[in-house]
């Protein structure tokens, strides 16, 4: 039960990436759970239980999801901006080095840059990311999962887990440099 | 020798760096500009900074509703 509370939540959200609404995702997931009550004897343990869970539940939905006649293509799911530099280009000189160093944190008062105001601003910043980019940082820096599981739970390349998680990492870092810039004006 | 890597060019493995995913000669080569470099470590200590906080965060709740039908499903599945 404990292990159905604490993935579920995720589960809707991956679901919902792949069918057209919340409705169908919780079927989505409703059937992938008993998918993996039926099937709990043919786990062999080559990946950890939580990423077998999850392959499941993403075959479910997008087979759900080609049902309603709903692709969604991969662009849509991980944001357009994964070619796009992490940083302003004007910000470098043209041999690619800093123009003007960059905004420091690091002399702010600590609880100042700790404080529940700047996990707000984090979650909100996630909240505001394309689906899978929002997903992957979510299951890496927030639920802990390694790299292998969530590329491998959400059908992903090495290189598209690390695109997708360094895009992600990049603007809810930015969002907190915002934030503690607003602060200190 | 190893290759020189630029700022810009830095910004984009960070995350790479502090997963231990890149190869050797990346890796190195990320290590020598950030020893001199004072921007790219700042941004390096960020990025860890957000990090940290962002695991700080506890995994979005289930509104009690949806959680109860979910869980109601459930027992109904496993007959308890």
């Amino acid at each position: 039960m404990e292990l159905v509370e604490r993935l579920t939540p995720s589960m809707r959200r991956v679901a919902r990436m792949f069918v057209s609404s919340d409705a169908v995702a919780d079927e989505a997931v409703q059937e992938a759970w008993l998918g993996v009550l039926q099937g709990i004897d043919r786990f062999e343990g080559r990946s950890s239980l939580r990423t077998w869970i999850f392959r499941i539940l993403v075959n479910i939905a997008k087979t759900r999801g080609q049902r309603e006649a709903r692709s969604v293509p991969f662009a849509t799911l991980a944001g357009d901006d994964l070619e796009a530099p992490s940083w302003e280009p004007a910000a470098f000189d043209s041999g690619g080095h800093w123009s003007t160093l960059p905004f420091d944190w690091r002399g702010l008062p600590e609880d100042r840059v700790t404080g529940n105001e700047t996990l707000r601003v984090i979650g909100r910043a996630i909240e505001a990311l394309p689906p899978m980019q929002a997903e992957v940082i979510r299951l890496r820096d927030v639920s802990g999962w390694t790299s292998e599981e969530v590329r491998n739970a959400l059908e992903l390349t090495d290189t598209n887990q690390r695109v997708l998680l360094h895009r992600a990492r990049a603007k809810v870092r930015e969002a907190v440099e915002a934030h503690l810039r607003s602060e200190r004006e | 020798m190893s290759t020189q890597i630029a700022c810009r060019q830095l910004l984009e493995l960070i995350s790479g760096y502090l997963d231990e995913a890149l190869p050797a000669d990346t890796r190195a080569a990320v290590e020598a500009h950030l020893s001199g470099c004072d921007g790219c470590s700042a941004v390096l200590d960020e990025f860890r900074t957000t990090i940290e906080l962002t695991g700080q965060l506890t995994e979005a709740q289930l509104t009690p509703a949806q959680r109860d039908t979910m869980l109601a499903a459930f027992r109904d599945w496993t007959g308890s």
